[in-house]
C-alpha cells in the first residue's frame, strides 16, 4: 500500500484540505478522496490524520461542518470553506508557492 | 473573529462534550460505512469490504482518540478526567493510599515546621523599618572574639565613623521599678539618645530624650513601651503626671513606644544612659552598640571603617593590657542576635531534610510497586489509543494529587508541630516570639510539595513508561522480565534509604552520646532541694548605705533561716549556670602596698607577672554550705570577717592550681578592687571546689569569691537548701521580703530550673534529631521490608520451580537474605562514608565525643543492619513456604 509519508507538514496537509474544499462542500471520504485525484495519488490521508485535521480547522474557523445526505443517500457530515478559511487558503496558497520555488531552485543548484 | 470562533469551539468542547463525542461517533460510523460501500461498488464481497474498510480507518479509537487531543481545551478536559481517574485510583488501593499520604505528610509536615522555626529565627527580618541596614557594632578583644563596647571608645565609633547616619549605645538591667503599682521586677534599658534614631521608630505619644536630657546630671526621664503603657500606666493620653520610681530614684515618662517595640528583648522602659556621667576606662566593656547604615554603605565599608577606628584607639591608648581592644567588628543585627542559634538549626533543618528524603523513597517505592502491577493497564490503555504522553501526565497527575493531599495534612501537622517546638525550644533562642506558621511558611510548604510531586511524578513516569508498553499485555500480567529493572530501581532506592538514615541515626547517636557525657559532669555544686531568690536594692554610692545593704541582707538570711525545713541559707551575686559572673583582672601583691586609687591600678596592671585573670563572686559562708560547694583547704568566710577586718577572699581549685602551681595560695593577698572600687587588699583564706559556671560542657571559670559583708552589693541571689515543698518556701520567704522591705520585688527559682534551662539547646538538638533518625529508621525498615516482600511476590513461580528442583529451606532463605543483606550492605557503607564526610558539620554541638567516634558508628550500623535484617527476614521465610504446586499453577 501507498505509505502516506508521515512526516508531512501539517500546514500542507491544511493547505490540501482548503484546496480539496474550493471545488464545494464535501464529506471526509470525499475530501480524502479528491486529495488523492488532484495529487495524482502521491498523498493518501488517512483517518487518522484526516480527522483530528478536520476538527482542528473547524476549531480555527477555517472550515465549517454541517450535516447532510451522501450521494447514497446515506447521512454524512459535510465541511465546507468559511470566508476565513478562503483567506487561509490564499495566504497558504501563497507561501507554499514561495518555499516551494525556493526549494526547487536551491535543489537545481546543486 | 477567529478568537471568537475559537471561543465557542472551547465553550462548546467544555459544556456539550456529551454532544461533540457523539457526533464524532456518527462522522466516524458513516465514513466507515461509506468506505465499506465504495469497496463493495468496487468488487469486493460485503466481508472483504467491511475488513478493508477497518483497515484503512484504523483503530476507531485511536483516531478517536487523536481527535480527542486535537480539540480545544482538552488539556483541562483531560487534566479533570485524569484526576478523577486519580482519584478513583487511590480510592482503589486505600491502604497504599493512607501509607503514601501519611508518609509524606510526615516528611513534609516536619521540614515545615523546622523551616518555620528556621525562618522565625534566622531568616525572618527584624520588625523594624529597613531592619537589614541596622548593625551591632563590637569591639575585638585581645582573644579575636567580639565584646561589648566601652564607653571611651562607643564616643570615637561615634564621632569618627563615616558610615552611619545614628549609632547608639545600649544596656539592660533588671530593677525595682514602683509608682503605679506596688514594686516590681522590671526590665529597664539604658539607651544614648540616638537609640531610637538606629531603629527608626518614634514614640507614638509624647517625645524622645533630648540631647540634654542624655547628659550627666539631667533630670530623670524615661521612655515606657506599649504594654507597661496600658497595663502600668492605664494608658492615659497626658504623660504629665506619670512618674516611675525605678531603683529609688523618680523619673518623669516623657514618652511611649510603639506596640510591638522591645529592643533589648522584654524591655519596658528604655532611660538615657550616662545619666551618671560616663566610665573613662576603654577596658570597662559595659555596653552594646548598634548603629543605622548610611545609604549606599555596605556592611562591609562599615566594618573596614570602624576596625579602623579601632586600631588607632589600640595604638595611641594608655590602657594596654589584655582588655584594651585591638579591632572592631561590624555584621547586621540579625546575625548577632541569632548567631549562636544558627549553627544548630542549620543542622536541624539538614536532618530534617534527609528525614523527607527518607519519606519520599518510600512513596516512590510504593508507586513503584503500583507501577508494576498497572504494568497491563497500561498496555491497556496504550493499545486503546491512550498516547505515551497521556500516561506520563496521568502518573504526574497522581504523583501531584498524592502530594498535595500529603503537604495539606502535614501542613496541618506543621500547625502543631510549630506549637510543639516552640514549647520545647530552649529559652535562650532568640526570637522565637517571631516563630508561627506566616505566609512565607505556607509559601516554602507549597513549594516543598510541589517539589516533592513533581520528583515523584517525573520519576514514576519515567520507570512505568520506560519499558515496552505492549509487553504487558503478552506476559499475561506476570510481567516477570518487565519488572527486572524495576526491582533494581527499588533496591537502589533502599541503598539510598539506608544510607541516608545511617547518617541520621550517627548524628543522633553523637548528639545523644554527648548529652550523655555532658551529664556524667559533675557540676560542682548540689542542685537539688534549692529554692533561689533575685532580690535587687537600688545601687548606691556611700560606704554607710552600702553597709545599710549589707544588714539587710544579713537579717533576711537570718530571717530566712527560721523557715521550717530550710537548712542553709546563703547568697551569692550570680549563680551558676545563670549567664556567667563579671570577670576581670587581678594583681598579686604583697602585705601593706595597696595602691592609691584606680589609676594606680592601672599602672600596676602593666606589670605582666603580677596579673591574674578570674571571675568575681560576692558570696556569703551560706551559699558555700547551701550549694555544698566543697572546702578544699583553709576555711569559708565566718564571724572574723567583719567589714572592719582584713578583707579576706575564697578561690576556686582551678585558679589556685593555674596562678599558684607547686605553691599554697593560702596568705597570699590580691588586688580586685576594679571590680566594685573598693581597693582594699583580699587575702586568700581557703580553696573551694570548682563550680560549672557557664553550664557542664564548659569548662569551670576560676573564681575569686569575696564577703558581702566586707564587699556589699545591692543584687544578690539567696539561696535556700530546704527539704519541704517548694511553695511553701517560696511563699514564706515572700511574706519574709514584704515584711522587712515592701518596696522590693523578688524572682524565686529552683536551682534545677536554672541547671534544667541550662541544657535546653543541648536536650532540643537530641531530642529532634533523635526524633528525626527514629523515624527515619522507622521508614527505611518499611522501605526494606516492602521491597524484599514485594520482591517475594513476584518472584514466587521461580522459587517454585527451585523448590520443585529440590532447593531446600534453608538454600532458598539464604538466597533472598543474601539478596536483601547485599542492598542493606551497600547502604551501610555507603552511610557510613557519608556520615563521615557530615558530621563534622554538628562538631560545635558535641561534648567530649569525636564526630567520628567510633563505638556511635558501630552501634548505629549493628542497629541498622540488625533491624534491616529482621525486615528482609520476614519475606524470605514466606518465600521458603512457597508451595511449588501452587506456585506453579498460579496462573
Amino acid at each position: 500500500m501507498n505509505r502516506e509519508p508521515t512526516t508531512l507538514l501539517q500546514g500542507t496537509l491544511d493547505l490540501l484540505i482548503l484546496k480539496s474544499l474550493v471545488a464545494g462542500e464535501m464529506h471526509g471520504l470525499g475530501i480524502s478522496r479528491r486529495i488523492q485525484q488532484i495529487t495524482g495519488g502521491t498523498f493518501d490521508v488517512k483517518p487518522g490524520s484526516l480527522f483530528p485535521a478536520l476538527h482542528r480547522m473547524e476549531e480555527e474557523g477555517w472550515i465549517s461542518s454541517f450535516w447532510g445526505d451522501s450521494e447514497n443517500n446515506r447521512r454524512a457530515k459535510y465541511y465546507r470553506l468559511t470566508k476565513t478559511g478562503t483567506k487561509q487558503l490564499e495566504v497558504e496558497t501563497k507561501r507554499w508557492t514561495r518555499i516551494s520555488w525556493a526549494m526547487a531552485r536551491a535543489l537545481e543548484a546543486s | 473573529m477567529s478568537l471568537l470562533v475559537k471561543a465557542r469551539s472551547f465553550l462548546r468542547n467544555l459544556l456539550l462534550a456529551r454532544r461533540a463525542e457523539s457526533d464524532f461517533d456518527q462522522e466516524v460510523h458513516s465514513h466507515l460505512q461509506m468506505l465499506t460501500e465504495e469497496n463493495i461498488r468496487a468488487g469486493m464481497s460485503p466481508e472483504e469490504a467491511h475488513r478493508s474498510a477497518h483497515i484503512e480507518l484504523g483503530g476507531i479509537e485511536q483516531v478517536k482518540e487523536q481527535v480527542r487531543e486535537e480539540r480545544l481545551g482538552n488539556g483541562l478536559h483531560s487534566l479533570l478526567s485524569d484526576c478523577r481517574f486519580a482519584l478513583r485510583q487511590l480510592r482503589k488501593n486505600p491502604v497504599f493510599t493512607a501509607v503514601a499520604i501519611l508518609t509524606l505528610a510526615l516528611g513534609i509536615g516536619a521540614t515545615t515546621a523546622i523551616f518555620s522555626v528556621v525562618y522565625g529565627v534566622l531568616l525572618r527580618p527584624l520588625p523594624y523599618p529597613d531592619s537589614g541596614r541596622i548593625m551591632a557594632i563590637f569591639e575585638i578583644n585581645t582573644a579575636g572574639t567580639p565584646s561589648r563596647v566601652a564607653d571611651p571608645n562607643f564616643d570615637d565609633f561615634r564621632d569618627q565613623n563615616r558610615s552611619f547616619q545614628a549609632i547608639a549605645k545600649y544596656g539592660g538591667d533588671v530593677a525595682s521599678v514602683s509608682g503605679p503599682s506596688a514594686p516590681t521586677r522590671t526590665t529597664v534599658a539604658s539607651v544614648s539618645p540616638d537609640f531610637f534614631k538606629v531603629f527608626a521608630v518614634q514614640p507614638i505619644l509624647g517625645r524622645e530624650f533630648s540631647v540634654n536630657e542624655a547628659k550627666k546630671g539631667a533630670g530623670p526621664t524615661v521612655l515606657v513601651s506599649y504594654g507597661y503603657w496600658k497595663e502600668y500606666l492605664g494608658s492615659p493620653q497626658d504623660l504629665s503626671q506619670s512618674h516611675l520610681k525605678i531603683n529609688d530614684a523618680v523619673f518623669s515618662v516623657i514618652g511611649v513606644l510603639p506596640a510591638g517595640f522591645r529592643f533589648p528583648a522584654e524591655v519596658d522602659l528604655w532611660l538615657p544612659a550616662d545619666l551618671e556621667g560616663e566610665n573613662t576606662s576603654r577596658t570597662s566593656h559595659n555596653y552594646s552598640a548598634v548603629g543605622r547604615l548610611r545609604d549606599g554603605v555596605t556592611v562591609g565599608q562599615a566594618n573596614q571603617d570602624i576596625s579602623d577606628i579601632a586600631r588607632r584607639i589600640h595604638d595611641t591608648s594608655t590602657e594596654q593590657g589584655d582588655y584594651l581592644l585591638k579591632g572592631g567588628l561590624v555584621i547586621p543585627l540579625r546575625e548577632s542576635i541569632t548567631g549562636k542559634a544558627r549553627s544548630a538549626l542549620l543542622v536541624l533543618l539538614g536532618a530534617v531534610g534527609f528525614l523527607l528524603l527518607v519519606a519520599c523513597a518510600n512513596v516512590a517505592n510504593l508507586l513503584l510497586a503500583q507501577a508494576t502491577v498497572r504494568e497491563r493497564e497500561l498496555a491497556i490503555r496504550n493499545a486503546l489509543g491512550a498516547s505515551r504522553r497521556r500516561l506520563i501526565r496521568q502518573f504526574l497527575t497522581e504523583a501531584f494529587l498524592l502530594s498535595l493531599l500529603g503537604g495539606g495534612l502535614g501542613l496541618l501537622g506543621a500547625f502543631w508541630g510549630v506549637a510543639g517546638l516552640v514549647a520545647l525550644a530552649p529559652e535562650n533562642l532568640p526570637r522565637l516570639d517571631s516563630v508561627s506558621i506566616s505566609l512565607p511558611i505556607l509559601a516554602f510548604a507549597f513549594l516543598l510539595t510541589t517539589v516533592v510531586a513533581a520528583g515523584l511524578g517525573a520519576f514514576i513516569a519515567a520507570r512505568a513508561t520506560s519499558t515496552d508498553l505492549s509487553k504487558g499485555l503478552g506476559e499475561g500480567g506476570r510481567g516477570q522480565a518487565g519488572s527486572q529493572t524495576g526491582r533494581r530501581v527499588g533496591r537502589v532506592i533502599v541503598v539510598a534509604q539506608i544510607a541516608i538514615t545511617l547518617v541520621l541515626v550517627v548524628g543522633a547517636g553523637l548528639l545523644g552520646r554527648s548529652m550523655m557525657k555532658v551529664l556524667e559532669v559533675n557540676p560542682g555544686f548540689r542542685i537539688d532541694k534549692i529554692v533561689t531568690m533575685d532580690v535587687s536594692l537600688p545601687s548606691v554610692d556611700d560606704q554607710k548605705a552600702k553597709a545599710g545593704q549589707a544588714m539587710f541582707f544579713a537579717n533576711l538570711i537570718e530571717r530566712l533561716k527560721q523557715i521550717p525545713g530550710v537548712r542553709r541559707v546563703g547568697a551569692s551575686s550570680g549563680l551558676p549556670m545563670d549567664g556567667g559572673l563579671p570577670d576581670g583582672m587581678f594583681l598579686l601583691m604583697t602585705q601593706n602596698e595597696m595602691p592609691k586609687n584606680l589609676d594606680g591600678f592601672g599602672v600596676l596592671l602593666q606589670q605582666k607577672e603580677r596579673i591574674g585573670n578570674a571571675d568575681f563572686c560576692v558570696a556569703t559562708d551560706g551559699y558555700f554550705q547551701a550549694l555544698e560547694i566543697p572546702l578544699i583547704r583553709g576555711r569559708i568566710f565566718d564571724q572574723r570577717d567583719s567589714a572592719d577586718s582584713p578583707h579576706v577572699a575564697v578561690i576556686s581549685e582551678s585558679l589556685a592550681r593555674d596562678r599558684w602551681p607547686h605553691q599554697d595560695p593560702i596568705g597570699h593577698t590580691i588586688e580586685f578592687g576594679n571590680m566594685d572600687g573598693d581597693l582594699r587588699l583580699l587575702t586568700i583564706v581557703g580553696i573551694v571546689g570548682d563550680t560549672h559556671e557557664y553550664g557542664l560542657d564548659v569548662p569551670p571559670r576560676p573564681t575569686v569569691y569575696v564577703n558581702l559583708f566586707q564587699r556589699p552589693r545591692p543584687a544578690m541571689t539567696l539561696t535556700m537548701l530546704s527539704d519541704t515543698d517548694t511553695q511553701l518556701v517560696t511563699s514564706a520567704a515572700r511574706g519574709i521580703l514584704q515584711d522587712l522591705n515592701p518596696e522590693t520585688p523578688a524572682r524565686f527559682r529552683t536551682l534545677a530550673q536554672v541547671y534544667l534551662s541550662s541544657l535546653g539547646s543541648r536536650r532540643f538538638n537530641v531530642i529532634l534529631i533523635g526524633f528525626f533518625g527514629i523515624t527515619a529508621l522507622l521508614l527505611a525498615t518499611a522501605g526494606v521490608f516492602g521491597v524484599m516482600a514485594y520482591s517475594v511476590s513476584r518472584r514466587t513461580r521461580e522459587i517454585g520451580v527451585r523448590i520443585a528442583l529440590g532447593a531446600d529451606p534453608g538454600t532458598v532463605l539464604k538466597m533472598i537474605l543474601g539478596q536483601g543483606l547485599r542492598t542493606v550492605f551497600i547502604g551501610v557503607v555507603i552511610g557510613i562514608i557519608g556520615s563521615l564526610l557530615l558530621t563534622r558539620t554538628v562538631k560545635s554541638l558535641l561534648f567530649d565525643v569525636a564526630p567520628t567516634d567510633p563505638l556511635t558508628f558501630g552501634l548505629v550500623t549493628l542497629l541498622l543492619v540488625g533491624v534491616a535484617l529482621l525486615a528482609c527476614y520476614l519475606p524470605a521465610r514466606r518465600a521458603t513456604r512457597v508451595d511449588p504446586v501452587i506456585a506453579l499453577r498460579y496462573e
